[in-house]
């Protein structure tokens, strides 16, 4: 047994579960805040690596500005969503789920008509794409940013939900939306703005999805299903899809030293959904009852 | 007189006819290629079916229909691929390709065409009994079902990628000759082969139309109105649940198997969930809660789609996509709700009956 490459697979595993869990992060604040099952988060990551292809292509924005732009420009698009659909079907999950994948198919055969089928690609600065050596493991500088960005936007969405009184308001609503709405808080610019917020983290995702592989209308279809399972397993909080992203991240890397990628694939598919058999709440449960 | 849509003996007569409409299709068209195409429009109406029972009728929504149909579809492609094995060369070719010199076990049970015909419609019908079972024991049900019809879909997807030698991976099974059975060939492009799909579709149809009339059917339905009430009158929730999404499940097998014999064809794109999900859009778009609505809206849209052909795919799919969000939205059961409305506009109001009889939107058995 060689110890050595199995260091090498659990560092590994970290950055699988860094690109997991930020696939995740839209969905979960999503999900755990308005119960919402997103079909489109995927398209979302798509227009946020499509939006910094064109902040970069037409205005020359420099990378790592072309993040927090990618934000703004994907989280005006979840808000335009959330006002024009998703708000007329808070109290019809299946269809909020359904709608939204209409919504996805709209997105990805609308970026498919304007910019084509052939794959773009992001110029990203030089020193990320070089190698770093992590111990004795060669690691892409760029997963490494990857890995920054997440813990950063992890950490940010923490001080946002349990230090600011936007926190408070969204965790109430999240609780018990009546009683929220009956202390004064205005329960539908809560979801309008987590859902614009959601929609954001998707698009820095895309921007940095679209350095790791080619930026494809169909690019995000991958990543949906996925996340999904993040937030579910995780239980639709934070905590809940930063642990859950963490152990099946580690665990995708193990099995698939021992094995290939596919097969570590479909052995967590069918863990998770094992493990939601017997605990369909998720990892941690949220207190309160949602409906 | 109430509304004519409600009329169980309008039903049948609207059923009967659409199905004598679809069985004088081969005397009025001459070219057997678009012959094909309607029936493996039928297929994918046999596919709306299952969905309309499960989720309009037994309020199951089930993203992974694909898991039932592939598993099907690969059975019946394993039983075509044997048959044109012979003694001398009993070892597929890709499988050789594969470096894989002896018949995997997997692979056995298909050298007797008739046993790998029950295997193919079987293990998927017994693979939804245990998984529904497990699930809605559980009490897993609304989207969090459809979540994990989603990962079970993703991960046979993977597996039968993942295993080349065995299924074929990425480029699936392509058996080299039509399907034989009792010694007749059954040729994709003859008029016997639409026969045999016609023959299934309006089988699955009117046992479905059956079941949705029945008092089992009226108990699935009220579970999906509201299954805490009927678990409290005393109905094994989980036990109905199973049932009817293994019924659906039987029948998206029986369309995977129908399905290769047409095209003599299988790969993973057939579980892809793009595939899965645009079976609930026919659904959706034709009407949940009216087997006739799915089955018509499968046809309208998958005959659209193939005529428009693919220069103009991608805006066929912007549109459907927008016209599905616009269904969803404003018209959740579908375009049969229209036609309900239109006839219940057409009926007398009975002086004797309650008024708003539609206050509270009866229960109807269509």
């Amino acid at each position: 047994m060689d110890l050595g490459s199995l260091l090498n697979a659990l560092i590994l595993g970290v950055s699988i579960a860094s690109i997991w869990l930020i696939a995740a992060l839209g969905l979960t604040i999503i999900y755990g805040t308005a119960g919402v099952i997103n079909m489109a988060h995927g398209e979302l990551i798509m227009l946020g690596a499509y939006s910094s292809y064109m902040l970069q292509f037409y205005l020359g924005l420099p990378y790592l500005l072309c993040l927090p732009a990618s934000f703004v420009v994907v989280a005006l698009v979840g808000l335009a969503l959330e006002r024009g659909l998703i708000r007329y079907l808070y109290s019809r999950p299946l269809d909020t789920l359904l709608a939204t994948y209409g919504v996805s198919l709209v997105l990805m055969q609308g970026v498919r008509l304007i910019f084509g089928s052939d794959p773009k690609y992001l110029a990203v600065p030089e020193i990320f794409q070089s190698n770093v050596m992590l111990g004795s493991v060669s690691v892409s500088a760029f997963r490494i940013v990857v890995l920054l960005v997440t813990v950063l936007l992890v950490l940010a969405l923490w001080l946002l939900f349990y230090k600011t009184r936007f926190g408070v308001q969204v965790r109430a609503v999240m609780q018990n939306k009546e009683m929220a709405a009956a202390f004064g808080i205005n329960s539908g610019r809560i979801y309008m703005l987590t859902f614009a917020l959601g929609a954001g983290l998707a698009g820095v995702a895309g921007a940095l999805f679209g350095v790791l592989a080619i930026v494809l209308p169909t690019m995000g279809a991958s990543y949906v299903v996925q996340a999904f399972l993040m937030v579910v397993v995780g239980g639709g909080s934070l905590a809940g899809s930063v642990v859950a992203s963490g152990v099946t991240g580690e665990m995708q890397s193990v099995f698939a030293f021992f094995t290939n990628d596919t097969l570590a694939r479909f052995i967590i598919f069918v863990l998770i959904v094992a493990f939601l058999r017997f605990r369909p709440q998720g990892l941690f449960a949220q207190s309160g009852a949602r409906r | 007189m109430g509304n004519l849509y409600h009329n169980k003996i309008a039903q049948w007569v609207v059923y009967v006819a659409f199905f004598a409409a679809l069985a004088i299709i081969p005397n009025m068209v001459g070219d057997s290629f678009l012959l094909n195409q309607f029936a493996t429009y039928c297929v994918y109406g046999m596919l709306a079916l299952s969905i309309s029972l499960c989720w309009g009728f037994g309020g199951i929504l089930n993203l992974g229909q694909g898991i039932a149909f592939g598993l099907g579809a690969y059975g019946m492609a394993m039983t075509m691929q044997m048959q044109s094995q012979t003694e001398s060369n009993p070892i597929p070719p890709f499988m050789l390709n594969n470096s894989l010199d002896y018949l995997p076990l997997l692979w056995q049970p298909f050298q007797s065409t008739l046993l790998g015909l029950i295997l193919a419609v079987t293990v998927p019908t017994l693979f939804c009994a245990a998984f529904g079972g497990i699930m809605f024991r559980a009490r897993v049900s609304g989207p969090f079902f459809a979540i994990m019809t989603l990962a079970m879909l993703s991960a046979f997807y993977t597996i039968i990628l993942d295993r080349q030698a065995y299924t074929g991976g990425v480029n699936g099974l392509t058996p080299p000759s039509a399907f034989q059975f009792a010694g007749v060939e059954v040729d994709p492009y003859s008029p016997t082969a639409y026969w045999v799909v016609l023959f299934f579709l309006t089988g699955a149809t009117f046992l479905a139309k059956l079941i949705t009339q029945s008092s089992f059917g009226l108990v699935t339905q009220a579970i999906r109105d509201d299954s805490e009430r009927v678990r409290f009158l005393g109905y094994s929730v989980a036990g109905y649940e199973t049932v009817i999404y293994t019924i659906s499940g039987l029948i998206a097998a029986v369309a995977g198997c129908c399905w290769v014999m047409l095209v003599q064809y299988v790969s993973p794109a057939q579980m892809d969930v793009g595939f899965s999900l645009s079976i609930v859009i026919w659904a959706a778009i034709g009407g949940r809660h009216s087997l006739l609505g799915s089955i018509l809206g499968a046809l309208i849209i998958q005959g659209a789609q193939s005529y428009l052909g693919d220069t103009f795919l991608a805006t066929w799919l912007l549109i459907l996509g927008g016209f599905f969000i616009v269904v969803v939205r404003f018209l959740p059961n579908g375009l049969a709700s229209l036609l309900e409305v239109a006839l219940g506009l057409l009926a007398r109001p009975d002086p004797t009956s309650s008024p708003a009889p539609d206050g509270g939107r009866p229960l109807p058995a269509e």
